[in-house]
């Protein structure tokens, strides 16, 4: 069965490695906002995502909603706006976690697309209702981008997974 | 359970927690009460201030290799440059202190006047120093942080200026920092005079192609507004202190069918240091004053 996802055999994740992965985007993401481009990808909701994706027990809407309070402390924004999508995002990446490592890279990439386009949507939409402007079209580039990132996070956060494990006394091979 | 092990044991088959349904909808729950209660009630204000208190640190961190590139650079800056912004700040401090020497002929002279006419004198507003720590990482709104918060005695609603003017207005006090919105923000309100008419006005932030600018709110076309206007406070509001200066009018559009005159004005603070200074409301300041002045009097009264 799992070869049939022309996926090798993957070694088990490390938790650390999770927790690791989670941080580091956090940080990543902090330091990107601070050049307060309006295209510029959310990289902390890519990595809950593909860990909502592929190791749905571990990374739930728990973490997903204290990520969301600490950027929304971080942005300065509404107490709860940066939560609220990345729980709606880690949902909808629970409800697809079955289905889409089925599919090869770029067949994901096109189902993923509109998931990253409705946390935008919802955060645009609560600043709309708070009395905020439009702050102008590049912001629809976020979620594309998001979508191209998909591929490098495959690649980076299941890099530890792919490698030859090592062998002990148990395990000779 | 072992932290390694998880994924070599079975999933858990008879408990395996609340339904994603049930998880979505009690987290959404949570956030939009959350942002409700930061809206309407203020209730979330003690979770914020643990949060920034925690967040500093953090912020400070990834804040530093921008800042090494930046020290880096202006290492590297020409000379040429450097004795040029010399020669400028020379030329400065020549005409300020021309006019600086005037201040305190000027000073004495409004003072024996206001004597002379029984105006209560000019209260001297208390200030402290603040540096700017960052803009604030929200492209929907335009404010700085600064280093000086509630531990410092920094009061919510303070105004800021530096060398060229007012900066805007402190809206969000947290312990240890300070988020001012800019009066560019079209959410930031100031009430100006016209220092050539001396007609009063309010002003909106705006954004005038791209540019951020103050707009003028409610003057009548037929008004007598020129480009080159400068616009000061007028101290009629309780907040400000009479007569900082905030902004020279730029653009004019008069139109027919319109009977507003769209009006805006470059603001003139430089922005391009670090140091601002946080002053006292003046509202506070006189309410001071006068509780000071009648417990004087109850104690003289006895």
């Amino acid at each position: 069965m799992i070869m049939d996802r022309r996926e090798a055999l993957l070694l088990p994740v490390s938790p650390w490695f999770i927790a690791g992965s989670l941080i580091c985007a956090l940080l990543l993401s902090m330091l990107l906002s601070f050049s307060q481009a309006l295209w510029m990808p959310d990289v902390l909701a890519v990595c809950i995502f593909f860990w909502g994706i592929h190791q749905p027990r571990r990374v739930g809407m728990a973490i997903a909603f204290v990520l969301g309070l600490w950027m929304d402390v971080q942005h300065s924004s509404l107490f709860g706006q940066h939560a609220l999508s990345y729980v709606v995002l880690s949902y909808f990446a629970f409800s697809l976690h079955r289905r889409l490592l089925w599919f090869p890279i770029k067949e994901q990439m096109l189902q993923i697309a509109p998931f990253f386009i409705l946390a935008e949507a919802i955060g645009l939409l609560i600043r709309l209702s708070t009395g905020n402007d439009f702050p102008g079209w590049p912001m629809l580039l976020a979620p594309f981008l998001e979508t191209l990132l998909w591929p490098v996070a495959n690649f980076i956060l299941l890099a530890p997974q792919r490698r030859a494990h090592d062998p002990d006394a148990n395990r000779p091979i | 359970m072992a932290l390694e092990s998880l994924d070599r044991s079975p999933p858990p088959f008879f408990r395996v927690g609340f339904a994603p349904l049930t998880k979505l909808v009690f987290f959404s729950a949570l956030s939009l009460l959350l942002m409700f209660g930061d809206m309407q009630l203020q209730f979330t204000k003690p979770l914020r201030a643990a949060l920034s208190t925690l967040i500093l640190p953090v912020q400070w961190l990834v804040l530093q290799p921008g800042q090494a590139l930046n020290f880096v650079g202006k290492h590297f800056q020409s000379l040429e440059q450097a004795q040029e912004n010399l020669k400028a700040a020379e030329i400065k401090t020549l005409e300020l202190s021309a006019r600086s020497q005037q201040v305190e002929q000027l000073k004495f002279e409004n003072q024996t006047l206001r004597q002379l006419m029984g105006l209560s004198s000019n209260i001297s507003t208390p200030s402290q120093a603040a540096e700017i720590l960052f803009d604030v990482p929200d492209p929907y709104n335009q404010r700085l942080v600064l280093n000086k918060g509630q531990v410092d005695g920094v009061v919510l609603g303070s105004p800021v200026i530096d060398a060229g003017g007012v900066i805007g207005q402190i809206t969000r006090l947290l312990p240890m920092t300070a988020e001012v919105t800019l009066l560019t923000d079209h959410q930031q309100s100031i009430p100006v005079l016209n220092s050539r008419t001396g007609s009063r006005n309010i002003t909106n932030g705006d954004m005038l192609e791209g540019v951020p600018m103050i707009e003028l709110k409610f003057v009548p076309a037929s008004a007598d507004v020129k480009e080159g206007d400068l616009l000061i406070t007028s101290g009629i509001d309780g907040v400000y202190p009479a007569g900082l200066q905030v902004a020279r009018i730029s653009h004019i559009e008069r139109r027919v069918d319109i009977s507003f005159a769209r009006i805006h004005a470059k603001p003139l603070a430089e922005l391009q240091g670090r140091h601002v200074l946080i002053l006292q409301p003046t509202g506070a300041i006189a309410a001071s004053a006068a509780s000071a002045a009648s417990a004087s009097t109850k104690g003289k009264a006895p």
